[in-house]
């Protein structure tokens, strides 16, 4: 396979404050997310279709309620919508039959609102239980893309998920982790160019995140240009914006199965 | 106190290196009560991918460590440490569940089975210990002790090895400027830079003291497990073995070296200086 950079999605809006606070109580400094629904998701759009470019954006049930045209545009432009889960809600927290109920709820409002069932997930506040690869297994989800624990997909099967890919991330390739910091748009993209290049050097394989906000994410207007310059970069590197949904489905009948604790090489996955 | 003083290091070297690499697997999450998948799995990709990245690039450099290992960890995936031990490297104790050692009565009890754990998987007992937090309390060296270890790499208050006994050494770690996680965590460097402060310390100390204490994290974030990272740490170890003089050592044998001259080790500025 040759190289592969996945550009994903987190559509996260006001949900993350509003998981913890009523909505109606935020303002201000609490209220960044907001930015999402105003401008930041259109423009994210605009840009992205200006510069040609298809993503997978992964949607929580309670966005895709607050934003169904934006939904449908994302679909309609040939970008991948995958699930994000409910509300932002702490997966390790759950209750299995709690758990269950929330990814089922998602999937169907997803399933009804694009008129296939999505087939990737990520966890919405990025924690798992044990039992939610099952649960991803059993509603028939073909990739997950919630680990950190790896520079190339893996197979889940040791996880619970027999036949599901992993499609992991990289925390130093998500946006949110630079500007979280408040570092300036040139240190951020110096971060992740430096970690883009070691992962597709080494693997052949990177997992970009970004978010549609304007204090933890790419859609400041000055800060769109960063995304255009490291899929250029990636290009250069031999790798190709490719959706979740089309890389976890080449890769899984050439992915073997492995043993966490046991050693592997880059060429399991190349 | 005279902070010119060079203490002499085996066979007339220059310097010494001592690369530690904190294993830190799931038993950091699990330690945490958190379940280790998902954004959680940083400690997963420390045994998934970046303690064979190490194994590989210290076998490549000819490079003796010392993995300071979680009992935890040990115990669910005890073919790491077999490699590790296997591949000529030490095998060092490093908690349980990577406690922050304020554990009161348990202490000891938990310092025993990461004992146990690690001397039966390697058959032989380990005789180092670094804290994972840094901390100990006032039950822990004497457990320590009781245990057979010979040395703790927990102290930062001097740039020199020194004994507190004829039986048991200080290593001291500098987690100021040779450790990658607060660089990363705290610091937030970019991976170039942090591969530059690393040589700029190395380059001082090789020309000072002599005793350069590397820590590095083969985890996913927060460590130097990603490519990218992982590749300022071998430019680094590259700069360290072009180096004329300068020796790599496990800490263990570093320790046994000090032990084995305790009049210069006891206190290693004493000949000049004031005691501490």
């Amino acid at each position: 396979m040759s190289g592969t950079l996945l550009v994903t999605v987190n559509v996260h809006g006001i949900g993350p404050e509003a998981a913890s606070t009523p909505e109606a109580q935020l303002f201000g400094r609490d209220a960044h997310g907001r930015y999402t629904y105003r401008i930041g998701l259109a423009r994210l759009l605009d840009y992205m279709e200006q510069i040609g470019i298809k993503a997978t954006f992964f949607w929580p049930a309670v966005e895709a309620q607050r934003m169904p045209a934006l939904l449908e545009r994302c679909l309609k432009t040939g970008h991948e919508v995958a699930s994000h889960g409910n509300a932002f809600e702490d997966h390790m927290t759950l209750s299995e039959a709690h758990e269950a109920e929330l990814i089922e709820r998602a999937h169907e409002l997803l399933t009804r609102m694009c008129g296939s069932a999505p087939v990737g997930f990520r966890a919405p506040t990025g924690t798992l239980s044990f039992a939610s690869i099952p649960i991803l297994h059993r509603l028939g989800y073909l990739y997950d893309s919630s680990f950190l624990d790896d520079d190339a997909p893996n197979l889940l099967s040791e996880d619970g998920g027999p036949g599901m890919v992993e499609l992991p991330f990289s925390e130093g390739l998500v946006d949110a982790t630079h500007f979280r910091r408040r570092v300036t748009q040139d240190r951020a993209e110096a971060h992740l160019a430096q970690e883009l290049d070691g992962l597709l050097g080494y693997s052949g394989y990177a997992c970009l995140s970004i978010h549609p906000r304007a204090d933890l994410g790419l859609a400041r207007s000055s800060r769109l240009k960063i995304l255009d310059r490291l899929v250029t970069r990636a290009r250069d590197l031999g790798a190709e914006p490719t959706l979740g949904r089309d890389a976890a489905f080449a890769c899984r009948p050439i992915l073997k199965p492995t043993r966490l604790g046991v050693r592997q090489t880059a060429t399991d996955f190349q | 106190m005279n902070s010119e003083k060079v203490p002499r290091w085996p066979n007339g070297a220059r310097a010494v290196v001592t690369v530690t690499i904190h294993v830190d697997g799931p038993a950091v999450e699990v330690g945490r009560n958190l379940t280790p998948l998902g954004i959680n799995s940083r400690g997963r990709y420390a045994i998934r991918r970046g303690v064979y990245r190490y194994l590989d690039m210290l076998e490549r450099h000819g490079i003796p460590a010392t993995f300071f290992c979680c009992g935890y960890d040990a115990e669910h995936w005890p073919g790491i440490v077999k490699d590790i031990w296997t591949a000529g490297h030490e095998v060092a104790a490093h908690g349980y569940q990577h406690e922050g050692f304020d554990l009161g009565a348990r202490e000891p009890e938990l310092l025993e089975k990461t004992h146990r754990i690690l001397a039966n998987l390697t058959g032989e007992e380990p005789v180092g210990w670094c804290s994972p937090s840094g901390r100990k309390s006032e039950l822990t060296l004497p457990t320590l002790r009781r245990l057979g270890y010979r040395y703790d790499t927990s102290e930062k208050d001097e740039d020199l090895p020194y004994l507190l006994d004829d039986r048991f050494a200080i290593l001291p770690n500098n987690t100021v400027s040779l450790d990658d996680f607060p660089l990363y965590l705290t610091g937030h460097a970019l991976p170039s830079e942090a591969g530059d402060n690393f040589i700029e310390e190395f380059d001082s100390i090789v020309d000072g003291d002599g005793y350069v204490h590397f820590i590095v994290h083969p985890k996913g974030a927060g460590g130097s497990g990603s490519p990218a990272r992982a590749a300022q740490v071998d430019r680094f170890l590259a700069h360290a073995k072009r180096t004329p003089g300068v020796a790599f050592m496990t800490c263990r044998d570093l320790a046994d070296y000090c032990l084995a001259h305790p009049a210069t080790w006891l206190n290693p500025r004493s000949s000049t200086g004031e005691q501490p």
